[in-house]
């Protein structure tokens, strides 16, 4: 009954707020192009031969010399705009949440229990997050990276470049994590409830996760939205650092470091479109993390 | 408390030995050195007799040994591609990021504080909304398309402010600085800003989540009730008790923000280590690599030490745990 | 044949030191993607440092604008009698820049310490048995075997101060340290270094006893790299900088069309080209052929020839900008065959017909690898060469990465097929063919960047003769007779000539010679 409260009032909720109206019609559109992306694009960017250089650098339709069969015009292969934002989102999606995932579930795993066992073991972690934090996330993914070609046979490398990736960007987030969750807490060891728990003898399991954990929630799902967008962002950067993915199976971010070569040439639909999808689906899926965040923790609203 | 900054700054040793280790064992994967310091028409032998040279033959933990012997006796080595003291060439670059760094920082608190507050107070206004909006779309563009847009902007369009480099810069105590002249104040601001966005946006989104919590306990409450001032209550009591949480945050961002300045230092072209560090990547000078990632965990640990020693002035309650 | 040198009459050049002087002295700025990582002219031979340091330095000879040989420090030269090698006759009352006289000590001097393994350009003086002052102003360069190019090969050779040298501690480029010499500079050249910060800005001025007529009106330069080439875009028209070389393709047309800017167009001397695994026994990188290497097969590497649409990739991806090559040097370098000058046809049809012939009438998947920070849009390229491959039927595995992990894997023969870019450093067709076409041997130091082990012993047979032949025709029948064997067993596909871009500001009067390199002693500012 209580849940069904809950979940009914957040529906309400949700009918009152334009803003998160939007971005969830934009993130579930985008979520779907992507996931539907082999069978909604008009072609398939990672097919060498379904694109010619002849039909390079088309802008968009609406523009002179626009082509109606590229709907948003064609970088400088010849590739179409919309097919290849489609299939970077997927690739940026699948990255960035699985990315998250990983750091979420490593760093507030590590963290709580360094908070909750303190001593030795708090210290260990926190000098392993100083070690992770000191190597710089092009490092990390570099080191990654490396591991991989040394180990994985070359013909598998190509094909584990997004793995790699997403490896070397979820190592570079769970210590924001950790450290975040293991000073909540702390602060929450303090309090009579866990105290309390402990006292009557539950588990340290049952403790950390059931007592401790939703009432340190808030500070978490912030860095938690905010990191998706970093950890889509971070992928855009290592590839303009040079360790990203290959040109030829790009994700949003690489579309994006491939568009800064045509800031000022002239062709701005090949910078410029796919950095108003990624704004457009970052945003959106940030308010949506806000809006959530209200919905589960009722003493904010 | 003398006893417990002993023990952090010995498990700090270990740290930075952690670090080198990892760097070196991925120094190989980077590329090769050789290839990058002889020219094309260089000798097949003559590489090899540098390689030699270099000890680049000898097995890793030969390597490692060397480097972390020679670096305990306050010996860095020297550059493979300019030949230079790395310790110099690390020294001369570090008041750059420092400065640049600290910058940021200040920035993103100077307009993030404030403005987290704001938006917890006014959770539901315009303003509230579209400052929320403008950060959110502010984190969302990459870094590198954010510097360069401000540069076009600034540096070309407008013409107000340097598209690159330091500007003027003095020396105070062996100290480059470029905070004592307008030019150097002019070259600073749009890098600070670049690298600032991200830090200011998490700042903002953190104070204002932590204040709207806290606006909504127990003591708060009670405080209003029993007719304290507002202001006071917001500032006095409710801010000082978000502190704790944005104080680590703070802490991390200082890390975030030294890591990040690689990307915001190659668009401007700012001298400091990042830009150095991405050099010697590109060169695989493997003694400056080696170099500026443990001069990077020293960083690391002085801040995360400094953070849980204020997280004690700040919280008391955390200090009994200390001293058991 | 006469290779005297007229002497230039001193009245002259000191008129126009004179006129130079009454114009408008200037400061002028400038940038580049790479900083020179030393100052010592024999340490490393990389292209950013040698151009810079010519600005300092000078050699025995120079190359004009044009790029010819033309005397610098020695006035003339001549073949030795009686014996291989070259007697240079040194200019008089040429000081260093600390005010010490040059002569034929400090040749000898810096001969030995370019040669020494120490100096990584010591390759230059391979063919080089010996070396003697015969006195004051002549020097004698003894070489192994009749050598008509060692003046040309020579124009990056220059000299130090034996005196300066020694009493710094410098007699050698610095090996493990750094010495004098990395950070210091004392050579004969028109400017001489004021102030040096690596990596962030060097800055130079005129050397007020210069030898040489002053032809430019800079009284302090000052450089500093931009490794983005965007912030270096950036910088040039915000005005911070009055040149920059060089600037991206795509950016041609802006620059042209802002006010106060200009675009200077020409061609390296580089020319891109693809190359084969060819002594590969089979693919390395195929999901469908096992066991051979269809590259093997000439037909083969002929359809890879004809599929490519060198048209399409200037228009689309180099703006207009750059010309198909039919051979490894560009034309107007020496050598160059202009009997063999037209490449294959893009012609897919041909492609797919020759690999039905050679058996693959479905073609086939192999590994292409291409550096991605190496060689203007050499990614881009590879990726149009790509989807060009797979039209025929060749199913490229494309794998992009930097060059400094590049040249290792092509070393470790990792690849089916590769992309190269190549400048000839003598500017002599020779000089390819001893770097990519010959039978590869470490002993002879041949075909040191022949990473596919192309081979074939008519080449390697005419090579000596093309080394040694004086006569021009009889070294060209040589030179053409590679040419044609190498275009028609296609080693490898040249591609183009790599354009060179470089933008100023209008009242910047400059040179923009094909080696890439920036000569101040030709900048004017007006």
């Amino acid at each position: 009954m209580r849940e069904f409260i809950k979940r009914y009032e957040g529906l309400w909720l949700f009918s009152r707020s334009p803003a998160a109206i939007i971005a969830a019609i934009v993130a579930v559109l985008s979520i779907l192009g992507a996931v539907f992306a082999p069978l909604i694009a008009p072609a398939n960017p990672y097919d060498l031969a379904s694109f010619s250089l002849m039909d390079g650098l088309l802008p968009p339709v609406w523009e002179e010399f626009g082509n109606p069969k590229f709907l948003l015009g064609t970088d400088d292969q010849g590739r179409d705009m919309v097919s290849s934002i489609l299939y970077g989102a997927r690739l940026s999606l699948i990255i960035g949440l699985s990315a998250m995932a990983i750091a979420t579930v490593l760093g507030v795993g590590l963290g709580l229990a360094a908070g909750y066992y303190g001593g030795r073991f708090d210290m260990i972690v926190m000098r392993i997050a100083d070690i992770q934090l000191a190597l710089p996330a092009i490092l990390t993914a570099l080191l990654i990276d490396g591991i991989a070609r040394g180990v994985l046979p070359s013909e598998m490398q190509q094909d584990l470049r997004v793995a790699v990736l997403t490896l070397a960007i979820a190592l570079s987030l769970w210590v924001n994590f950790a450290r975040t969750a293991r000073a909540s807490t702390f602060v929450q060891m303090q309090k009579e409830y866990v105290q309390a728990a402990i006292i009557t003898g539950q588990r340290p399991i049952r403790v950390m996760f059931v007592h401790i954990l939703p009432n340190i929630l808030g500070p978490l799902l912030v860095i938690m939205t905010v990191d998706l967008a970093s950890a889509i962002l971070l992928e855009a950067t290592l590839s303009f650092l040079g360790i990203g993915l290959p040109a030829d199976s790009p994700s949003l971010g690489t579309l994006i470091r491939i568009g800064m070569q045509f800031m000022l040439s002239g062709e701005w639909w090949i910078l410029w479109i796919p950095t108003l999808f990624l704004v457009a689906l970052v945003v959106s899926i940030n308010i949506l993390g806000d809006f959530l965040r209200d919905v589960f923790n009722p003493r904010l609203r | 408390m003398a006893y417990f900054i002993l023990k952090r700054l010995v498990q700090s040793v270990f740290v930075m030995i952690a670090v080198a280790f990892l760097a070196f064992s991925l120094f190989r994967f980077v590329g090769d050195p050789i290839t990058q310091m002889t020219g094309v028409e260089t000798a097949i032998e003559d590489q090899e007799r540098l390689r030699e040279e270099l000890g680049l033959n000898d097995p890793f933990v030969v390597q490692f040994y060397r480097f972390t012997g020679d670096m305990l006796q306050g010996d860095f080595g020297y550059s493979y591609r300019t030949r230079q003291s790395v310790g110099e060439m690390i020294a001369s670059r570090i008041p750059a990021t420092l400065e640049l760094g600290t910058v940021a920082l200040l920035i993103s608190l100077i307009v993030g504080i404030p403005t987290g507050v704001y938006t917890a107070l006014r959770p539901r206004g315009f303003v509230t909304q579209s400052i929320l909006l403008t950060t959110l779309v502010g984190v969302s563009i990459p870094t590198f398309v954010i510097g360069i847009m401000l540069i076009f902007l600034f540096g070309v369009q407008l013409g107000w402010l340097p598209t690159f480099g330091r500007g003027g810069t003095v020396q105070v105590g062996g100290w480059e600085s470029s905070l004592f002249t307008i030019d150097g104040w002019r070259a600073l601001l749009l890098p600070a800003i670049t690298l600032g966005v991200y830090q200011l946006t998490l700042t903002m989104r953190l104070v204002r989540a932590e204040m709207m919590e806290v606006l909504r306990s127990d003591y708060i409450r009670f405080g209003m009730a029993r007719g304290v001032p507002m202001r006071s209550l917001y500032f006095r009591h409710a801010l000082s008790n978000t502190m704790v949480p944005v104080i680590t945050i703070i802490g991390l961002q200082f890390g975030g923000v030294i890591a990040f300045s690689i990307v915001t230092e190659s668009v401007f072209q700012w001298p400091g280590m990042g830009l150095l560090f991405l050099e010697s990547i590109r060169f695989v000078d493997i003694p400056v690599m080696g170099v500026y990632l443990v001069v990077i965990a020293f960083f690391f640990v002085l801040v995360n030490l400094i953070v849980d020693l204020l997280y004690v002035a700040i919280d008391p309650r955390l200090r009994i745990k200390d001293e058991s | 044949m006469s290779f005297k040198v007229l002497k230039r009459s001193a009245l002259i050049g000191s008129a126009l030191l004179v006129s130079a002087a009454a114009a408008s002295a200037e400061s002028f700025k400038w940038a580049s993607n790479t900083d020179p990582q030393t100052m010592d002219p024999h340490a490393v031979n990389s292209a950013p440092v040698l151009s810079f340091l010519n600005n300092i330095y000078e050699g025995l000879v120079r190359r004009n604008q044009g790029m010819a040989i033309e005397g610098s420090l020695a006035e003339s030269w001549e073949p030795l009698e009686g014996e291989d090698g070259w007697r240079f006759y040194l200019r008089q009352g040429v000081t260093f820049q600390d005010g010490s006289a040059f002569n034929a000590e400090d040749v000898m001097f810096s001969y030995q310490r370019a040669s020494n393994e120490a100096a990584d350009v010591r390759s230059w003086f391979a063919p080089v048995k010996e070396v003697r002052v015969v006195d004051d102003y002549t020097v004698d360069f003894v070489t192994n075997a009749p050598n008509p190019l060692f003046p040309d090969s020579i124009a990056n050779f220059m000299i130090l101060d034996k005196g300066w040298a020694e009493a710094n501690g410098a007699e050698l480029p610095a090996r493990d340290a750094e010495n004098y010499a990395t950070m210091n500079v004392n050579g004969t050249g028109p400017f001489t270094l004021a102030s040096r910060d690596p990596g962030v800005k060097t800055v130079l001025v005129p050397n007020a006893n210069w030898w040489g007529e002053v032809e430019h009106n800079v009284t302090e330069a000052t450089f500093t790299p931009i490794g983005n080439a965007a912030t270096g875009l950036a910088a040039l028209l915000s005005g911070e900088i009055d040149f920059i070389q060089p600037i991206p393709l795509q950016d041609v047309a802006q620059v042209e069309s802002r006010d106060g800017f200009k675009v200077l167009e020409g061609e390296e001397t580089r020319v891109i080209m693809f190359g084969f695994g060819h002594e590969h026994e089979e693919l390395l990188y195929s999901t469908d052929v096992t066991g051979t290497n269809p590259f093997q097969d000439v037909r083969v590497r002929m359809a890879a020839a004809h599929a490519i649409d060198i048209a399409s990739i200037d228009r689309v991806l180099f703006r207009g900008k750059i010309d198909g090559a039919s051979q490894l040097v560009p034309a107007g370098i020496s050598g160059y065959s202009e009997a063999n000058s037209t490449r294959p046809a893009y012609d897919p049809e041909k492609a797919k017909a020759l690999l039905a012939e050679a058996g693959y009438p479905n073609g086939f998947s192999f590994g292409l690898k291409c550096p991605n920070d190496r060689y203007i849009n050499d990614e881009a390229l590879c990726r149009a060469a790509a989807s060009m491959f797979a039209a025929v039927g060749l199913n490229a595995e494309l794998s992009t990465g930097p060059v400094r992990d590049y040249w290792p894997q092509l070393r470790a023969d990792e690849f089916d097929m590769y992309l190269l870019g190549w400048s000839p450093g003598t500017f002599d067709m020779e000089h390819p063919i001893r770097f990519l076409m010959s039978t590869p041997n470490s002993e002879k130091k041949l075909g040191s960047w022949n990473f596919g082990g192309y081979s074939n012993a008519r080449v390697d047979e005419l090579l000596p003769g093309i080394q040694r032949e004086v006569d021009p025709a009889a070294r060209q029948a040589m030179v053409d007779e590679v040419v044609a064997i190498t275009q028609e067993e296609v080693a490898y596909i040249p591609l183009y000539t790599q354009p060179l871009i470089w933008a100023a500001k209008d009242n910047v009067d400059l040179t923009q010679r094909a080696d890439n390199f920036f000569m101040l002693r030709w900048v004017t500012v007006n």
